[in-house]
């Protein structure tokens, strides 16, 4: 069983973190529904060549949190998340990437003018009608 | 914390032209190290030691928490090793070899053996002398895994392997792996196998433990950064492991204090990347 994960090699961001929020996003945005087998920490590890650790503390962070449950013998599964919980997931995934993308557009130089403009184009270039 | 599985304290051995260790070593369970290094570092000498083919002049193994006696093997029947020991049968075929090995362990799982033979598609009526190397490896394989070890001391099981085969092998050992109990020491010299299959890594040079790391602690601190400007101060830095000025970029090992030196010296950072383990292990066995 495989899920379409990836570590970004430009990325500071710690490995775990990157395997949390993605995993997160596909249990948030409905691409991995409750009961949903994921693969064991050591092949999640082996897929993305990095240790169990790493792996373990992703998964350990997101049973935490509720997203996932682990199963004694049977494996770890996608838990039934909250709606509440969903959807203010959901807010801070959208959060933190507009922000990662401001951040990018102040590295390359644009100014918050610019900035500011490139964002309107987007916003209207998905939501022509109304908004 | 649980106990180690395998504990090498001081460990030296002389011989006329090449001197192992002094060498220290812990696995611990749940945890896949891997031996890297040069042909000829010590990794094989290690190993057979480790198994008291060949005996240490000074230093201290503990087996699962034990120090044992010479005439006390007990700690064996837990060990998978292999590295050509089969060799001592060769006018044997496989289902010979299979009757006298299985009667040294009580453990001995003649399921899993019928599965893996059929697996790896050996024929059992074959002499083992006979055999490729290739074959040869994968039975070796097979006769570690039956007993039911809890460690695994692996020399380059997959050398002359099939690609088929090898994929197999790696799965079974993840599968050997999933009780979270048991540890492997894998020697290789293949970078799938330490991305695939590795938590930790160990490297070996001229017979001493040159590096011992965390596979993850590579991406966080070893990086390939593109600057402004490539000046002295920066080539100078001990942590600076290579430069070059088309465009200017530098490797460091430690990421995070050239950052911060760059920033002092307000030099523009236009990217950085993580080394794979493959770049990082290059450095880490060539240039020492």
């Amino acid at each position: 069983m495989k899920i379409p994960i990836h570590i970004s090699e430009e990325s500071r961001e710690p490995i775990y973190h990157q395997v949390e929020t993605q995993i997160k996003t596909l249990i948030v945005s409905g691409q991995l529904p409750p009961g949903t087998s994921l693969p064991s920490i050591r092949a999640l590890a082996g897929d993305l060549g990095c240790s169990v650790i790493t792996t373990r503390r992703a998964y350990q962070n997101l049973e935490a949190n509720g997203f996932i449950k682990t199963a004694q013998g049977k494996g770890t599964f996608v838990n039934d998340v909250e709606n509440r919980k969903i959807e203010d997931t959901k807010e801070k995934l959208a959060y933190d990437a507009f922000k990662k993308a401001v951040e990018h557009g102040i590295q390359v130089g644009c100014s918050e003018e610019e900035i500011n403009t490139i964002f309107n184009n987007i916003m209207r270039e998905y939501f022509k009608n109304g908004g | 914390m649980q106990a180690s599985l395998l504990q090498v304290k001081e460990l030296t051995k002389t011989y006329k032209r090449f001197t192992l260790g002094p060498l220290d070593l812990e696995v611990e369970p749940d945890i896949v190290v891997g031996l890297v290094g040069a042909n000829g570092s010590g990794k094989s000498t290690l190993f057979r030691i480790l198994m008291d083919i060949v005996k240490e002049d000074t230093g201290h193994i503990k087996f699962f928490g034990q120090e044992w006696t010479e005439d006390d093997i007990e700690w064996k029947l837990h060990v998978g090793y292999s590295g050509e020991i089969l060799e001592a049968y060769e006018f044997l075929t496989i289902t010979e070899m299979k009757n006298l090995i299985s009667r040294w362990y009580q453990s001995w799982n003649h399921n899993e053996f019928e599965n893996l033979v059929k697996r790896y598609k050996i024929d059992v009526d074959e002499r083992y002398g006979k055999c490729s190397k290739g074959t040869k490896k994968k039975i070796e394989f097979i006769f570690t895994l039956c007993h039911n070890p809890t460690l695994l001391l692996l020399d380059e099981p997959t050398a002359g392997v099939d690609l088929v085969s090898q994929r197999k092998m790696k799965e079974d050992l993840m599968r050997f792996m999933e009780d979270g109990e048991k540890a492997i020491v894998l020697a290789t010299h293949k970078i799938e196998e330490i991305n695939q299959l590795c938590d930790e890594i160990v490297v070996l040079d001229s017979g001493r433990i040159t590096h011992s790391f965390n596979k993850d602690d590579i991406y966080d601190t070893w990086a390939r950064i593109w600057i402004s400007d490539v000046v002295e101060q920066v080539i100078q830095h001990p942590n600076v492991i290579q430069f070059e000025m088309d465009p200017p970029q530098i490797v460091t090992n430690d990421v995070e204090a050239l950052e911060s030196i760059m920033q002092k010296e307000q030099m523009s950072i236009t990217h950085i990347q993580r080394l794979s383990i493959e770049e990082v292990l290059e450095f880490l066995i060539d240039q020492e």
